[in-house]
Formats: structure tokens, C-alpha cells, sequence
């Protein structure tokens, strides 16, 4: 018999799925997520998690930017080819303040998205979840809150008729 | 009609105002009065300082107002109303700005605050206003009687426009009609375009015409810029009291002061950008006649660093760097002792961006030579007692405000989103 | 009696206000009209990547790969022969290459107002149009790229402008605007481009979803070979660059929160990218160039222009996929409304520099205002008032604003008004600056106007190519804003937005 990758549920409609979800966290389950086709109001803290760490990797790649940008203008303005031009000091704040502005952004921008990638786990091109037809679903308009086998207080029968109680439909294992 | 407990709290609180408003405005008069009988501007600027930064709060109210009518926001519905009592202040306003339209009217040298009202007064360098080829130029404009009644056309366009919002939005609360909402939202179109030009005008008749030789396209924004930040900072100060001590109470939520604290942070950056544009094109151009403004405030004519130095060097790591980083973290945008404090510091160093639009000049030299005098920084205790005094009129006229309308606006059709609001 | 949810500080005071409570009645437009599911959302905006390709789209391509060659011929032409092939020559060395130049990275900037400033303000109208509009600005920016790049003359040095050593042993000049551009533009593009690619994830996994269920259900009559095949390529195209986006709460988490700060960083970036621009004309000494209200003048300028393009392009769209109901006349009305507030800012800039012009009392700056007015281009300078000024006061107008034929033509008049603009900016100041005996008149040539019109082809290409093969709006943002992903229950007559 293969490996179960846990058990999803359906819900038939928003509010019920964000419910269904804070009852899940409230039980206790700590390696479980729901699916749905657009980001819900609110389920994050639904869900028990703590704010995104995103920004972090988005102020390191500003900081790289600002200092980037600083230094390729001292460097290569002031200190390995000094010029003259229109009588501005060969280096001040002021002037290279777009560059550094700009460099700034473009390494936050990618900090962010790197970010997203990072934090996500993406790329993941397999998980068993895509093996389930009623999960493929979830690109229309189906909701699924699915609880993985390795979660601690997993158990078959105990999970299903949990999931069941809280209103979940369509309840199907998942085969990892 | 609000209810008897809060009545007689804002009752205390606007008579406290009162008294101390007028406690502040005798002896800032009394600092004028010395300057009008001695030539001295400088305590007459005490007086321009604190109009300005009470000025400057209620267009920012106003403009807030008129911006959230104009996107259909329905999460300020509740703050809305807080702006709606501080616009009451401009009539309040128009009063007391009138001891400095009196200056060119009634003093013997109408030319004592802004230079060039009396073409006898002499310039730095040589010469006189009357025989500056440069003031005969801008003569049609920058002469006494168009100034009045640019003043009064100003105030008039900004007690207009908060009037008509005001007796709409209370009009609400009493009959539920919608059409006033309508009618707000289509005054607030025109209104914007109307109170930007009063605004500019404003700035450079009453700030950027201190220095007449100086010019920049660019200076009502810089003054929208400032007053919206000033406005958005009290307005987070006034709801969060209100929120502790009065009718807000359970009704102002986090989120309120979340969103609130991010319009601080996006008009902390524009106002960065507005000021350092004008600042980088003056300076990379470089052309003398627009320099000379920027160079008061860092030097004296003999090119040693000068006491604006370092307001200036305060303005870019106070008024910019400081809130800017802080404003950038959620913590401080949630925690509100924190934004209150960031509101303050604004607050704070919006009364020296004042300073340093307003006090700085040209001075002529004792003996008429080539070259001139900076006017320094100094903070004086007439500029103390205009700022208190002032404000404390502002804010008698909000309390009276407040007894007129509930403290929300109940029929608002957009009151529930507002009031059931979360990030 | 207002439900409302209460606080634990309340106390009868506060009781008192609230149950006083009592909204009147506003009915505002949902934004997903006619009662729409979510599947019917999921499949409309699919089914136009999955269908068969429509006639019209290849006639349009059709022309647009013709036209793009204009490009092509112009761009071969101006690298063979050298820059005296354009008209540039004393004292208007500044002609159409950076007018066009301006004018497309001007279009650009509504899509990044559209994706970022309007998610910022939360405007829950944006989404049905955002993706588009970001794609917009993507094509926007390799039209206009085209012109700084080639107008260096010797293009297969441009790589110079990069701070990369060279034997030549010299740097950049960083002071200059020109090579300030060089890095906002870059910046701009591609900031862009992750921003629209990262909003597409979603969209993607949807696409490959779809194509995998088909491809399992394998019900392919009559012609299967062929969508057969297709949906394999599509299973695997939209697989890879989705990256296994499985719409898990813990990864919309994260990935709502990237959304708003690439918002936050986009803003700051796109204003700063047309203030740069600015910069090309504000910090030099000429006459009509030198003010200080040239940066916001400019971002304000070229949303108005961009929009107008958003409304171009979105109308036809509308009627041609039949997305009525995704792209509602309150979309049409904020869009319009927003060309109306973002043309009077310009007004206000124009009255600012003409006010300034003559309170400067600056001769020269006078005189190239009335020159501007009354001189040599004054043909020009009418196009560009009465089609910025006057034209968008129109949309003040509730029956204008219904009418979308009159609302298409009067968004060209808009492009043509800010075209004209930034042309009277460059040519007039340039024509007839400090000296009477330097002046002159500059007229385009042949190869100017060739590569001008078939960078329209190019961008044309470009979102035709975008429009068959990439969902045209962001499906899960679309869903977001219907009544039915409200987690706090279904309102009945809720408008679509939360906020």
C-alpha cells in the first residue's frame, strides 16, 4: 500500500472554508494548509501563521542597492577617474542620488521576489497533492483544506471524521 | 446632538483652548507691537510662522477630505469627520491673519515684513525696491491691493469649500440623504483644483515673496507636500486623544491608525521628493538668480557655513531620513505610542520647515555696501506664544465644531465599513 | 439596529453612538457584474489562451508585423548610413528621438500606476485591467528603448553606458540625466517585468491545471491530434514558469505580502522614472527646460498619457472578447475620471510655468513661452492644449463617459495631445533659444517617421502575441474582489471591493 500524503476536504463556500480552517488550527494540527484559487481576507491569522519574512530579504536587497549604487558612483567618478564637470565637486551626495536610488530598487525588486521564491519553497514542480483530480479543482472554484499524514496528531479515521465535523465534503487520502 | 458626557468634556477642553489661545495671542502681539513701533520683522515672522503652520493643517485637512470624497475611500469615513471639525478653524484663521495684511495698510513702512510693499526699502548690495528693475517687472502682480485681495480670495475659496462640506456631511447625520454625499464628492472634483490654486497662491504671496527675487514652479507643491504631512500627523494625534480619553473610544480601530500611518510615510516621501527635486534642479543648473535662495541657507555672503547649515543638515536627517525609516516598520505604524511620537516629531519639524522657508533673507549691510546679512536662526518666545496662541484658537474652533455634529457621521452610507474595520 | 462589532472598551456613551448608526442607502456598481461564479471568471479569461485563434487576430497581426517593419527599415537605415539620416541638426539637435522616446516610456506608467499606486490605494476596480496594463508597460518600455539606444549613433558601443571597464580605461559620467536614464529605464523595465511575471504565477498554475484535467479526461473528437498536442505544450509551458504554485494559504501569505512591497517599491520606482526623464530637460539652462515642477508635472503628464493608451486598448478588448462584465462602466468611469484628475494637474503645471515664466522676469523664459504660443510651432502647440486641455474636461460628463466610441476617439486625441506636448517642449525651446542668429527649424525625415509609427506595430505585436498566449487578467485577483470570497459572509447588495 503506497505512502498517504494526508487527507483534503472540500468546502462549499468562503465563509465556511475560513471557519473550517480556524477550527483546524484551533484542534491543534500544525503541518496542514488550505487551497484556494485567490488569496482569502484575513486567513492567515485564521491559520495561526506569523507575518511574511519577505521584507527581510527586501531591505537586504536595498541596503546592497544603496550601497552599490554609492560606490560604483565614488568609485568610478572620484576616486579611479576623477572628472570634472560643471564645476560639481567630484563627489557629493546629491548628484549620484538617482543612481543610488534607482540600484536601490532593482536589488529590492529582486530581494522580493527571491524572497517569495525562498520563503515559499518554490520552485516545486511535483507534490502529491497534484495527483488528486477533486485538488485540480482548486484552479476553478473549489475549496480544499488539506492535513498532511506527518502532521503529529494525524490519524486516518480520527482526522476524516474531524474534517467531516467541521463541515468538510468530497473528503478524500491523498496518496503521496 | 452628542451626549452629556462627552459634551461636557469637550466643553472643558475647548474653553482650555480658548483661554490659553488667548493667552498666547496677547503676548505674541505684544512681540508684534514691538516689532511694528521698532522696524524689527522678526517677531512679526513669529506671527507668519504660527499662521502658517495652523494654515497649513487645515488645507491639509481639507485637501484630505476632498481626496478621500474623490477616490469613494469608505475606511475614513470616521476620521472624515475629525478633518470636518478642523476646517472649522479658517474662518478663525482669516481674523488673525489680518494683522499682517494690516502691515502695508497702517504701518509707515508697508514694506516691513514683505520687501518689496515699499519701493523705498533698500536692497543688499545697492539701491532701492522702487528702482529694481526686477520688482518694476513683477510690480503687476506683487503690489498691495492685488495682495489683499488675493488674501481675501484665498480664504474665501477655503471657507467655501469647507463650509459646503461641512454643512453636508452634518446635514447627513440629520436626514440620511444621499444626495449630499453626491454633492461632496462633485464639489471635491472642482474643489481640488480650486484650493491647489488657492494654496499655491497662498505660498507665494505669503512665503515665497519674502525673498521677491526668488522663484520656483515648484513651490505650492512643496506647500501641499508640507501640509499634508502636518495634516495627516495632528489628525492621527487628535484621533488617537480621542480614541483614549473621548467619543472614539472602541471606535478607532488599529487599522484606522495602520492606514493612517502609512499616509504618513507616502507623504513623508513625496514631500522628499518635492523639496530634493526643487533643491537638485536649482543646484545642478546653477544659475545665480535661482542659487542666491539656497545659499542663504547654508552660507553667509562671505561663504562661511551659517546657522542654516545646520537646520538644513536637521531637516534632511529629522524631517526625511528619521520618520522615513521609522514609518517604514509595521511596529511603529500599530504601536501607538510609537506613531504618536513619529506624528510629533513630524509635527516638530514641520514648524522648522517653516522656519527655514520663512526666516531666512538678505539683509542689508550697515553701510549699504556690496554684499549682505543673513538673518539667522533663532527661535524666540514670540514665536513660542503665536504657535500656542494660535493653535489654541484652532482648537476652540473644533470643540464649537464638535458640539454640532455627532461625533460620527451615523447615516454616512459608507459609516459600517468604516466602523467594522480591519486590515 | 447596525451590526457592528464591538470593542471591550465600550461603555454606554459609546453604545448610545452606535446604535444611532443608521447608513442611507448607496447604490454602487459591483465589479464583476450579472452575478458572476468563479468558474465562470476561470474559464472566460482561459478559454481565450485555450480556443483556437480568432481571424480577427491574425488580420491584426498581420498589419502590425507590417508596420513594426517600418522599425526595422528605419532603425537598418539610420545604422548603415549614420544619424544625419534623421533631421537633428543645428540648434535642434533634440528631435523626435527622445520626443517618442518620452511619449512611450510616458504610456508605461499607467500600467505600473494601474498595478501598484491603485493596489496601494486599494482600488479593487484595478484588477480586471491591471495584467494588461502592466503588459502594456513592459512593450512600452522596448518601444521607447529603441530610441536612446539608437540615437547614440554608433549603437555596438551603447554597452559604454553601462559601468562595465572597457580598454578605453573612462567610466560613465554620472552626472549626467542621460545616463541616469540609463539605469532608471533599465530598472524600470525590469522591475516590470517581475512584477507582471510574479502576478502571473497563480494564473499560470491555473492554465496548467486546466490543460492536465483535459489531458487525464482525454476527450479529444474530431481534431484531437492537434489540441491534443496543444495541451501538452501548454501542461509544460505554464508548468515551468509557474513553478508549482499549488494556491496554498501559507504561499498566498508570502506571496501577498511580495505583492505589496513590489506596489511599494514600483510606486517610488515609477515616479522616479519619468522625474529622471524630467531631469534630461530640468537641469539644463534653457529657457522652457529650466523649472522646478518639470518631475511631478511629467509623472502626472505621462499617467494621463498612459491611461488614455489603457483606454484605448481595453475598449476594443472589451467588446472583442466580450468582457463586459469584467470590464464595467464604473472601470470605464474611474478610468476616465482618472485621465480628467491627471489633466488638470497637468493644467495646473502649465499654469504654474506660464505664471512663473513671467513672475521670473526672465526675458528669454517669457519669450520661449510666447514663442511656444505664437512662433514657428504654434500649430503644434494648439494640438497639444486643445487635446490636454479641453479634451479630457469632457469626461466630467456622466452621458460622455457612457458613450465608449466618443470615450476611444477622445483617448487618441489624449496620446496625440501629450505626443504633441513633449514635442513642443524639446523643438521650441530648442529652436529659437538665446540668439536670434542661431535659430532654426527642425522638420523629420523620412526615416524619423518610419521609425515612429512602426514602433506602434511593434507594441502591437507584442500584446498580440501576449493576448493569445497569457491570461489577459489576473483570475485570482479578479476573484478576490467578488462578493463571494468574502470570508465574513455573503452581503448581498456588498459592492465587489472590501475597502
Amino acid at each position: 500500500m503506497s505512502e498517504s500524503y494526508g487527507i483534503i476536504a472540500s468546502f462549499p463556500n468562503t465563509p465556511a472554508f475560513f471557519h473550517a480552517a480556524e477550527k483546524v488550527r484551533d484542534a491543534g494540527y500544525k503541518k496542514w494548509d488550505t487551497y484556494s484559487s485567490f488569496p482569502v481576507h484575513g486567513m492567515p491569522a485564521a491559520q495561526g501563521q506569523p507575518r511574511s519574512k519577505v521584507p527581510v530579504f527586501t531591505f537586504c536587497g536595498g541596503v546592497s542597492g544603496f550601497s552599490l549604487g554609492l560606490s560604483i558612483v565614488w568609485f568610478m567618478n572620484a576616486f579611479n577617474y576623477p572628472l570634472i564637470v560643471g564645476g560639481q565637486p567630484f563627489f557629493s551626495p546629491v548628484f549620484p542620488f538617482p543612481i543610488m536610488y534607482e540600484l536601490t530598487i532593482l536589488l529590492s525588486a529582486f530581494g522580493t521576489l527571491g524572497g517569495m521564491f525562498i520563503t515559499n519553497l518554490l520552485p516545486q514542480h511535483y507534490n502529491s497533492l497534484f495527483n488528486s483530480d477533486k485538488f485540480l479543482e482548486v484552479s476553478g472554484d473549489r475549496l480544499v483544506i488539506a492535513i498532511e499524514a506527518r502532521d503529529g496528531q494525524y490519524d486516518p479515521v480520527a482526522t476524516r471524521r474531524f474534517l467531516e465535523e467541521i463541515g468538510g465534503t468530497d473528503i478524500e487520502e491523498v496518496s503521496a | 446632538m452628542s451626549s452629556d458626557t462627552t459634551n461636557s468634556k469637550g466643553n472643558n477642553v475647548g474653553l482650555i483652548a480658548l483661554v490659553v489661545g488667548i493667552v498666547g495671542i496677547v503676548i505674541a502681539l505684544f512681540g508684534f507691537k514691538q516689532g511694528w513701533d521698532n522696524g524689527d520683522v522678526r517677531p512679526i515672522m513669529s506671527w507668519l510662522i504660527g499662521i502658517g503652520f495652523w494654515l497649513s493643517i487645515a488645507i491639509g485637512m481639507l485637501f484630505l477630505t476632498q481626496i478621500w470624497y474623490v477616490f469613494h475611500a469608505r475606511w475614513p469615513t470616521i476620521i472624515r469627520r475629525q478633518c470636518e471639525h478642523g476646517m472649522a478653524a479658517f474662518p478663525y484663521l482669516l481674523v488673525l491673519f489680518l494683522p499682517l495684511l494690516a502691515i502695508p495698510f497702517l504701518h509707515e513702512n508697508p514694506g516691513l515684513l514683505w520687501k518689496w510693499m515699499d519701493g523705498h526699502n533698500a536692497l543688499p548690495g545697492h539701491g532701492t525696491v522702487g528702482e529694481d528693475p526686477l520688482y518694476q517687472w513683477k510690480s503687476p502682480f506683487l503690489n498691495i491691493p492685488f495682495f489683499a485681495i488675493r488674501a481675501v480670495g484665498i480664504f474665501g475659496v477655503f471657507i467655501l469649500v469647507s463650509g459646503l462640506l461641512r454643512r453636508w456631511s452634518f446635514n447627513t447625520d440629520t436626514t440620511g440623504d444621499v444626495n449630499n454625499l453626491h454633492n461632496a464628492r462633485r464639489l471635491s472634483s472642482l474643489g481640488l483644483f480650486l484650493t491647489s490654486i488657492a494654496m499655491t497662491l497662498g505660498a507665494i504671496d505669503w512665503f515665497k515673496s519674502l525673498e521677491y527675487h526668488w522663484f520656483s514652479t515648484m513651490y505650492g507643491v512643496w506647500f501641499f507636500a508640507a501640509s499634508m504631512r502636518a495634516a495627516i500627523s495632528a489628525l492621527l494625534i487628535l484621533c488617537v486623544i480621542l480614541a483614549a480619553k473621548g467619543y472614539l473610544k472602541g471606535i478607532l480601530k488599529q487599522a484606522h491608525r495602520y492606514d493612517l500611518g502609512c499616509l504618513m510615510l507616502t507623504f513623508t516621501i513625496f514631500w522628499t521628493y518635492i523639496s530634493f527635486s526643487q533643491y537638485f534642479l536649482i543646484y545642478s543648473a546653477n544659475i545665480p538668480e535661482e542659487t542666491f535662495w539656497y545659499n542663504i541657507r547654508e552660507m553667509n555672503f562671505d561663504g562661511t557655513r551659517n546657522s542654516w547649515w545646520w537646520v538644513s543638515m536637521g531637516l534632511i536627517f529629522g524631517h526625511f531620513l528619521t520618520p522615513f525609516l521609522c514609518l517604514l516598520w509595521y511596529k511603529t505604524k500599530v504601536v501607538v505610542w510609537r506613531t504618536v511620537l513619529v506624528a510629533c516629531w513630524i509635527l516638530a519639524f514641520h514648524v522648522l520647515d517653516l522656519y527655514w522657508n520663512i526666516v531666512p533673507g538678505k539683509m542689508v549691510t550697515p553701510d549699504h555696501g556690496p554684499g549682505y546679512l543673513v538673518r539667522q536662526f533663532s527661535i524666540s518666545p514670540y514665536d513660542i506664544a503665536a504657535l500656542i496662541g494660535i493653535g489654541g484658537i484652532c482648537i476652540f474652533a473644533m470643540c464649537r465644531s464638535m458640539k454640532k455634529a455627532e461625533p460620527i457621521p451615523v447615516r454616512d452610507p459608507n459609516i459600517l465599513t468604516s466602523l467594522n474595520y480591519t486590515e | 439596529m447596525a451590526t457592528t462589532t464591538q470593542d471591550s472598551s465600550m461603555d454606554a456613551t459609546q453604545a448610545a453612538l452606535l446604535a444611532k448608526v443608521q447608513p442611507a442607502e448607496l447604490q454602487e456598481q459591483p465589479l464583476v457584474t450579472n452575478n458572476r461564479d468563479f468558474n465562470w471568471v476561470t474559464d472566460k479569461i482561459c478559454r481565450i489562451v485555450e480556443t483556437k485563434t480568432p481571424t480577427w487576430w491574425w488580420i491584426c497581426m498581420a498589419v502590425a508585423l507590417m508596420t513594426a517593419s517600418f522599425t526595422g527599415l528605419g532603425l537598418l537605415w539610420l545604422v548603415s548610413s549614420g544619424v544625419g539620416v534623421w533631421g537633428l541638426a543645428n540648434p535642434i539637435n533634440w528631435g523626435w528621438a527622445i520626443v517618442n522616446f518620452v511619449f512611450w516610456i510616458g504610456i508605461g506608467h499607467a500600467g505600473t500606476l494601474i498595478s501598484a499606486v491603485l493596489c496601494l490605494l486599494k482600488q479593487g476596480w484595478r484588477t480586471s485591467i491591471n495584467r494588461a496594463a502592466e503588459a502594456m508597460t513592459i512593450f512600452a518600455v522596448v518601444c521607447a528603448g529603441i530610441f536612446p539606444l539608437f540615437h547614440v549613433g554608433r549603437v555596438w558601443f551603447a554597452w559604454w553606458l553601462f559601468p562595465i571597464p572597457n580598454s578605453n580605461g573612462i567610466w560613465p559620467q554620472f552626472r549626467s540625466p542621460l545616463e541616469w536614464d540609463v539605469f532608471a529605464v533599465s530598472t524600470y523595465g525590469t522591475v516590470s517585468v517581475l512584477f507582471w511575471y510574479m502576478g502571473m504565477i497563480p494564473d499560470l498554475s491555473v492554465l496548467r491545471d486546466r490543460a492536465v484535467q483535459r489531458l487525464k479526461k482525454n476527450a479529444y473528437e474530431g481534431a484531437g491530434a492537434l489540441a491534443k498536442g496543444m495541451d501538452i505544450f501548454r501542461k509544460n509551458f505554464y508548468a515551468i514558469f509557474a513553478m508549482g504554485w499549488r494556491n496554498a494559504g501559507n504561499h498566498w501569505r508570502n506571496y501577498e505580502m511580495a505583492y505589496l512591497i513590489l506596489a511599494g517599491i514600483s510606486t517610488p520606482l515609477v515616479l522616479s522614472v519619468h522625474t529622471i526623464v524630467s531631469f534630461d530637460f530640468a537641469l539644463a539652462v534653457l529657457p522652457g527646460w529650466h523649472t522646478t515642477i518639470f518631475p511631478p508635472y511629467f509623472v502626472a503628464g505621462a499617467i494621463f498619457s498612459g491611461f488614455g493608451m489603457v483606454l484605448t486598448l481595453m475598449l476594443p478588448l472589451r467588446a472583442l472578447y466580450g468582457m463586459h462584465d469584467l470590464i464595467t462602466q464604473r472601470h470605464i468611469d474611474n478610468m476616465c475620471k482618472i485621465c480628467l484628475g491627471t489633466g488638470s494637474i497637468v493644467g495646473y503645471a502649465y499654469i504654474m510655468e506660464f505664471f512663473i515664466a513671467w513672475y521670473g522676469a526672465n526675458p528669454y523664459e517669457s519669450f520661449a513661452f510666447i514663442n511656444r504660443a505664437f512662433g514657428q510651432y504654434w500649430w503644434a502647440y494648439v494640438m497639444m492644449f486643445s487635446c490636454n486641455v479641453f479634451t479630457p474636461q469632457l469626461f466630467w460628463f456622466k452621458k460622455v463617459r457612457q458613450n465608449w466610441a466618443l470615450v476611444w476617439v477622445m483617448s487618441i486625441f489624449i496620446n496625440v495631445g501629450m505626443w504633441f506636448e513633449r514635442f513642443v517642449i524639446t523643438v521650441t525651446s530648442l529652436a529659437n533659444d538665446f540668439l536670434p542668429s542661431s535659430w532654426g527649424y527642425y522638420s523629420p525625415t523620412m526615416v524619423d517617421i518610419l521609425t515612429f509609427f512602426g514602433t506602434f506595430g511593434l507594441f502591437s505585436v507584442l500584446f498580440l502575441l501576449f493576448l493569445r498566449f497569457l491570461p489577459l487578467m489576473p483570475i485570482a485577483e479578479v476573484k478576490f474582489v467578488m462578493p463571494a470570497a468574502d470570508p465574513h459572509g455573503h452581503h448581498g447588495d456588498e459592492k465587489g471591493d472590501h475597502h
